[in-house]
């Protein structure tokens, strides 16, 4: 509850500090500072502190697992203002506001992480989109970013419907929203709970960019300015697994195998379309839009596979996905050249920075020492620990070698490529928040437990 | 078949049409007009159902102000038939197709199905009131209802920030 | 204090992170103060931990630092083992490691400073290494320091990269030790589906209701390993070819602690070996056969490292036979003992090429007695010691090995002695050729012939006199009672596998001492005629023939796995390669070919078009009721 107040608040301080002061820079500050207030409240909450006490009627229930979630959010947040808040002061004129809306949509991330009914999930959601639309189109002088928010918008708009028909058809069948008394799978399973299942199966998928309802997400992520497009691909996509997760174990959890077969099927095809589109990508951002549909399958195998580890493993994901994609784009931002061609020989004129570029795309593409290994470690473990369709196993593993392919690809241009000097400037302040990012994912790659031990709480 | 079934298959009948009628229609204008037609039918059935105050509000607040804004907007845009791009044909007739299979589906899924007879208590219910709506509102389902002035907050924001001149 | 046990690995960790990274500011002597002190640091710390394990009634510890996999039911810790045989380790790595950087910081300081430093730093970090391989608490620990003293021995071996024969030695050295290593991993794989850990503990105590068949094969793999890294046959031709290191590397590394890593890993799992006969009867034959055959080739080597790596090879043959006939003291005792006056007898080797300019052939030495005073004195005494002259240190562990072999099977004993025999003429030999005699080299060699410096001369005075007392903690119950002070002090450590073994038939006194000094005799005769023979030696062209020649072409054993192995294996390969080009290749290629078309091909289905977006969503959906509906139920 704490970081659900104080973020909406915050947006709200942030509004009034755009008004107030006319310093560009001021707005960064402020907002960094209450992105640190904000993990502190996370973290006290966690402690067993509470500022509010409100009855939500067990709409909402924060479990370690949620706050844990959070707390990797908005450590991500953390990183993503020290490294790009500059970059985001650059869009528009409305700094101010643009930090707003994030703070809003972390609202609506402690929402979609600790919902137990419906109508939350539903506001939690739309809280999380509607700004994203806003944030697509906020330059607004550039016409692809203006298309970027009017397709996010309308295909928005039509999984919104999907997911709303969804809940309407399982109130229906129910009676209740929570997802606790739905009682699904007890009695026997009407069409009407199947296909207000297969409507938010649908809806979530969309959100989560789950092929074949992922067609939005490379054009909204190119079209989009870089540094919101590192923002959706990042948080806010974790932040819709852990909808996704929550709503299928605590509503679906006990008709899993009804549901299953379906969502192998998703997996397999999100793993195998990412993977492949990837590989022929020019354009180093699409590629990221592409590997974050690849990596998406990753993460739905948590989903596929419902159980303990898959749900460790997604919370390892959040972190040793985010945090690299994150780095790479606030790299990428200072380019001019969005090709591979632009990274050729990267390495001889800004080593330090292709070092740390080299190691984020190793967590990226799993190799050991590096979170990412970890992640998708726990994800394919999960899988196996299912039991059913070991096919998805196998199907995983040859993407994530697929992955190498073009992750490798950046590393090539960098070291073994000559090329000219790209004259990025970044300052020592962005160096070291840089570094320590890298080691914070070499941490999770050596010593993954720590994170994990938290959740034991 | 009393006055109320009557009612109701009429109502439905001219909630599908109507709906039909707004994808159909060429010009936008007329678009918009079958869908206002859409909301006073599905209204229709709200008071069929005892729930004056959302039969209200949705006339008020649909076929009242946001159907104003997209007329507005339509004008202002100055659509017409002949400006409406014309679609690809194929794409045309797969979605004809696509439509058509996802009803089929849902009719053969539903035949298979024992549907519940449970039969919606017509102008008996009393949730519907503004009376026990309020209530609920604002006992049950406060913490909703306050969290989603945050929604409703990001949206004026984004609004703002769309809209401001740079 | 053991929870102080941390600091022993980690100060020369630091040495290594130190010397690595600040290899191009700082001076050489900063470099040696730095690399030698972390090691002396580390020895203190094991000295104060040795002296609270040699305390009575303490108890093995075992000290976690953090949890290092944990994944469902298999969790592995960093931890380390704290008990009388890891504490004895840690004395004798540390110990005779600080010596030999001691050594070191003078025999190399013809080096430029960034290559100084990175010697130091490799010397670091092998250091490292082995602690961890003996301090791990489980075998994942363990196999982490044997991978770590493997990668370091590859560094430390290629040292002077620039010379290409060097590389290969290297390179040999690396793979022969990755072949061994594969079989460790394998035997690790096998014991965690076997006892879902490998924590010592754990697997030691559930050992005892193991099918035996199973612990053959596992101890058979971890076998494998340790024929690698110590060298044993088949594995042992690289460590001959090691020699290419700096010498003080040999000394360190192929004498007094990696190779003796095989040992370690054998004498800590013993119980596993105790309940398998038939691994244990493969090790007595292999170490045996090690023994006898090194001993072989090293009568007629000419280089004076050469003829040393050789008896290395065959004293850990006799290691391994002790541990093959259940002497499990004997064999560490002897990994001590071998500690000190080998690596006495290769710092004394580097003091004469040293001395001699980088002249390694011993036909060209002869009569440095009087030139290397020091020098001499401790080699001659490390000769002793190795042959195995009582009272000193060889004498006493060797003896301890020979008698559990009689108690095994005659034929073991006898076969020993021979080798001992052996161990005996060539060391004198070498001895005889290099100190004895008429100076046989240029006379620019013989102008500057010279002492080495005290940093030299210390160490070799230090190990000179352990060697001729390091024997007296083991004297054997027949010569003093409770004289066996290493026994009792390892008793724990063994203490399982003490209880399995069978009712041990003592040999009557007469019996023993007959043994020991019956031997001692023979070896004493052996030396008397190696030293009149070869302290007359004059340099000849004469080509040796029959045996002689065999044994100088160290049985052409380089050769036969040139021809039966490399050769084939090189065939194969080079139609594994076409093969590969053809059809792999082809296949990869087709697939990397199929990937990129098909990812051409999904492109357009990204057409920017909502409608057609949409579309294909709707299509999707009616997929997904169609499964959820129909064909699942």
């Amino acid at each position: 509850m704490n970081v659900i107040i104080l973020s909406a608040i915050l947006g709200v301080i942030m509004m009034y500090t755009g008004v107030m002061s006319k310093n560009k820079s001021t707005a960064r500050y402020v907002a960094t500072a209450g992105i640190l207030a904000l993990i502190g409240a996370n973290w006290l909450e966690f402690a067993g502190v509470n500022f509010f006490n409100i009855d939500t009627r067990g709409m909402l229930e924060f479990t370690s697992f949620g706050l844990v979630f959070n707390l990797i959010i908005l450590v991500c947040t953390l990183v993503y203002f020290l490294l790009s808040g500059k970059d985001l002061e650059e869009v528009g004129a409305n700094a101010a506001d643009y930090f707003a809306l994030i703070f809003f949509i972390l609202t609506g991330i402690a929402i979609v992480s600790a919902f137990k009914t419906m109508l939350m999930l539903f506001i939690g959601i739309e809280i999380i989109s509607i700004p994203l639309y806003i944030l697509a189109g906020s330059d607004k002088k550039n016409l692809r970013s203006n298309e970027a928010a009017l397709k996010y918008f309308l295909m928005g708009s039509f999984s919104t419907g999907l997911m709303l028909m969804g809940i309407a058809l399982l109130y229906g069948a129910t009676g209740t929203f929570y997802t606790d008394g739905m009682y699904l799978g007890l009695g026997n399973i009407t069409v009407m709970k199947m296909a207000g299942l297969v409507l938010l199966m649908i809806s979530l998928g969309f959100k989560v960019s789950a092929v074949p309802f992922h067609f939005w997400t490379p054009d909204v992520y190119d079209g989009s300015p870089t540094v919101f497009t590192s923002f959706m691909a990042t948080i806010v996509k974790a932040a819709f697994f852990i909808a996704f997760l929550l709503l299928f174990e605590n509503a679906f959890g006990r008709m899993h195998s009804e549901w299953q077969f379906a969502m192998a099927l998703i997996t397999a095809a999100t793993l195998i379309i990412g993977n492949i589109t990837a590989v022929f990508q020019q354009s180093v951002k699409r590629m990221l839009a592409y590997s974050s549909i690849a990596q998406a399958g990753f993460m739905l195998l948590a989903i596929f596979a419902l159980n303990n580890i898959g749900k460790q493993g997604l919370i390892l994901y959040t972190a040793a996905y985010s945090l690299p994609t994150i780095g790479i784009f606030a790299v990428l931002m200072r380019m001019k050249d969005y090709t591979y061609e632009g990274f050729n020989g990267f390495a001889k004129h800004q080593p330090l920075l292709a070092a740390l570029l080299a190691v984020f795309l190793f967590s990226l593409a799993g190799i050991p020492l590096t979170g990412g290994f970890f992640a998708k470690y726990y994800m394919l473990v999960a899988a196996m620990k299912n039991g059913a369709m070991f096919w998805l196993v196998i199907i995983g593993v040859c993407c994530a070698a697929i992955s190498v392919y073009y992750y490798f690809r950046i590393i090539q241009a960098m070291y073994f490529r000559e090329g000219a000097d790209p004259g990025i400037q970044v300052s020592e302040g962005f160096k070291t928040v840089l570094v320590l990012t890298a080691v914070l994912v070499i941490i999770l790659g050596v010593h993954p437990d720590w994170l994990l031990h938290l959740l034991d709480n | 078949m009393n006055i109320t079934e009557i009612l109701f298959w009429f109502l439905t009948a001219l909630a599908i049409l109507s709906a039909l009628m707004v994808v159909f229609s060429r010009n936008p204008v007329h678009s918009v007009l079958w869908l206002i037609l859409v909301f006073f039918a599905i209204s229709g059935h709200y008071i069929m159902l005892n729930a004056q105050f959302l039969a209200i509000v949705n006339l008020i607040v649909y076929a009242g102000a946001i159907m104003v804004l997209f007329l507005f907007v339509i004008m202002l845009m100055n659509m017409n038939s002949d400006s409406e791009p014309q679609k690809n044909k194929w794409l045309k007739m797969a979605g004809t197709v696509a439509g058509g299979s996802l009803l089929l589906i849902l009719v053969a899924a539903l035949k298979n199905s024992e549907v519940q007879y449970q039969k919606v208590e017509g102008a008996q219910g009393t949730i519907g009131l503004i009376h026990n709506l309020g209530k609920t509102l604002f006992t049950d389902y406060v913490v909703p209802f306050e969290i989603s002035s945050v929604l409703f907050l990001s949206a004026m924001v984004g609004a703002v920030v769309i809209g401001k001149k740079d | 204090m053991s929870k102080l046990i941390y600091l022993v690995p980690l100060f020369p960790l630091l040495g290594f992170l130190i010397n690595g990274l600040g290899r191009k500011y700082l001076s050489k002597s900063l470099v040696s103060i730095i690399g030698s002190g972390t090691i002396l640091a580390s020895f203190i710390v094991s000295l104060m931990i040795f002296f609270e394990v040699k305390a009575p009634g303490f108890a093995p510890q075992v000290v976690t630092l953090f949890d290092f996999i944990d994944v469902a039911k298999l969790k592995i810790s960093f931890a380390f083992q704290v008990d009388q045989l890891s504490a004895l380790f840690l004395l004798i790595i540390t110990g005779v490691g600080f010596l030999i950087h001691l050594y070191s910081s003078a025999y190399m300081h013809e080096e430029t400073p960034p290559h100084f430093a990175r010697y130091f730093a490799y010397l670091n970090l092998f250091v490292f290494s082995m602690l961890l391989l003996v301090l791990g608490a489980n075998f994942v620990i363990m196999f982490m320091g044997w991978e770590g003293v493997g990668l370091c021995s590859y560094l430390l071996i290629g040292y002077w990269f620039k010379n290409d024969d060097y590389n290969k030695a290297a390179k040999k050295a690396f793979v022969m030790n990755r072949i061994g290593d594969l079989g460790f991993l394998l035997g690790i794989f096998w014991m965690i589906s076997q006892f879902g850990s490998t924590d010592f503990s754990v697997v030691f105590a559930g050992a005892d209701g193991t099918p035996v068949k199973i612990l053959t094969g596992i101890t058979l793999l971890l076998f494998v390993g340790a024929m690698g890294k110590s060298a044993q046959i088949p594995l042992y031709t690289w460590l001959p070819d090691a020699m290419a290191g700096p010498t003080p590397v040999s000394a360190l590394i192929h004498a007094a602690t990696m190779v003796t890593a095989g040992i370690y890993m054998i004498a800590r799992s013993n119980i596993m070996y105790t309940l398998s006969p038939v691994t244990q009867a493969v090790v007595a034959i292999t170490g045996l056969a090690t023994a006898l055959f090194a001993a072989s080739i090293a009568l007629k080597q000419n280089d004076i490292k050469k003829v040393l790596a050789y008896s290395t090879v065959s004293q850990l043959g006799y290691m391994f036979l002790g541990l093959g006939v259940g002497a499990y003291t004997g064999a560490v005792f002897h990994v001590m003992t071998h500690a000190f006056f080998k690596a006495l007898l290769f710092l004394g080797a580097g003091s004469v090429i040293h001395a001699m300019h980088h002249e390694q052939d011993i036909r060209n030495m002869g009569g440095l007695k009087k030139h290397l005073p020091i020098t001499h004195i401790t080699f001659l005494l490390g000769c002793l010691a190795i042959a195995g002259i009582p009272p000193l240190s060889g004498f006493f562990s060797k003896d301890e090995i020979l008698t559990a072999a009689f108690l095994k099977s005659p034929v073991f004993w006898v076969l020993g002695v021979l080798g001992a025999l052996m161990t005996a003429f060539y060391m004198f030999r070498l001895y005889a050729m290099t100190f004895l005699g008429k100076f046989r080299g240029t006379h620019d060699q013989e102008h500057h012939l010279h002492e080495s410096p005290a940093a030299m001369t210390i160490p070799l005075v230090v190990l000179a006199l352990l060697s001729v007392f390091g024997g007296f903690i083991g004297v054997p119950e027949v010569l003093m009672k409770n004289g066996h002070q290493l026994e009792n002090y390892l008793a724990p450590v063994f203490a399982q596998s003490t209880a399995k073994m069978h009712e041990e038939h003592h040999l009557s006194h007469v019996m023993e001492y007959m043994m020991m000094f019956g031997v001692a005799a023979i070896i004493l005769v052996i030396i008397i005629i190696a030293w009149n023979k070869f302290s007359r030696y004059q340099k000849t062209t004469a080509e040796a023939t029959g045996l002689g020649r065999v044994l100088e072409n160290k049985w052409y054993v380089d050769e036969i796995y040139d021809t039966v192995i490399s050769r084939p294996l090189l065939g194969f390969s080079s139609f594994l390669s076409k093969f590969d080009k053809i059809f792999i290749d082809g296949i990869v290629n087709g697939v990397g070919r199929l990937v990129q078309y098909s990812s051409r091909q999904l492109r357009w289905i990204q057409s920017g078009q909502v409608g057609s977006y949409i579309l294909i969503m709707v299509t999707a959906t009616i997929l997904l009721f169609i499964i959820q509906f129909f064909w699942k139920s």
